[in-house]
């Protein structure tokens, strides 16, 4: 069966491709295996919805993109621009926040 | 073997107004990932049709693609976003570049035109001589 996208993956995928691209140019194959390979396989996704966040990205001037022929094959490889590196600080402090206030959440105990 | 046809998601993404040069994008880069996948299943032993059904899972839902794209305003294409601006812009358009029509056929299909137009000048070169002929006989007889 074609793997879905629950609700609560919105804004991850932004974030990982954001942190990656910072990292080094890829396309959006290599991407998904970085993605697979950086999580330990713990974020699964159907791979054909990181194309229209790379296009938003893309379309918001934090990513640039060209194209390149390899092998026969026209790819599209994405690099960060100087507003994705601002928009990856942004959202590494606010992930940060959030999993600190989970972890607390989860590490206080319970009342009935 | 599992069809990968992303006809469907290229048509819909066209109805829904998204931007013709996203929508070629989107399939094409959606084709070279299938191809991908398609490519690493069979290094991994996959047989043929399994590979493809393989890949087909890998890349997910294509409704879920399709929504993720339609819910992005800035990849709709520019009449989609402005209908009415487009509905008054569109015609006037096509009225200002009417007379021009000729122009650009003719640039387009330049060898025909200069055949043609050598074609009517030669004819009218004969006729002419014609009837200078036709009006030196009258006039020395």
């Amino acid at each position: 069966m074609a793997q879905s996208n629950p609700p609560f993956m919105s804004g991850v995928p932004e974030l990982l491709l954001l942190r990656l691209l910072d990292q080094s140019e890829m396309y959006g194959y290599e991407l998904v295996r970085s993605i697979r390979a950086a999580t330990g396989e713990a974020i699964s996704l159907g791979e054909g919805v990181i194309y229209p966040v790379l296009h938003a990205l893309e379309r918001n001037g934090s990513l640039k993109s060209r194209r390149k022929a390899v092998g026969g094959r026209t790819r599209v490889y994405y690099s960060l621009t100087g507003n994705g590196r601002k928009r990856l600080e942004k959202l590494q402090t606010d992930w940060r926040r959030i999993q600190g206030g989970i972890s607390n959440a989860l590490e206080t105990p319970s009342h009935a | 073997m599992p069809s990968f046809d992303l006809s469907e998601l290229q048509n819909d993404l066209l109805r829904s107004g998204v931007a013709p040069r996203h929508v070629r994008r989107t399939v094409m880069e959606l084709t070279d990932h299938y191809e991908d996948l398609v490519e690493r299943a069979l290094a991994r032993g996959a047989e043929t049709d399994e590979a493809h059904e393989r890949a087909c899972d890998d890349l997910g839902d294509l409704r879920d693609v399709a929504t993720a794209i339609r819910a992005q305003p800035e990849l709709r294409s520019w009449a989609a976003r402005f209908p009415y601006i487009a509905l008054i812009v569109y015609p006037l358009t096509c009225l200002a570049l009417l007379p021009a029509v000729p122009v650009i056929v003719g640039a387009a299909h330049a060898g025909y035109l200069a055949r043609w137009v050598l074609c009517i000048f030669l004819s009218g070169l004969v006729t002419a001589a014609m009837i200078l002929f036709l009006q030196l006989s009258i006039a020395l007889s």
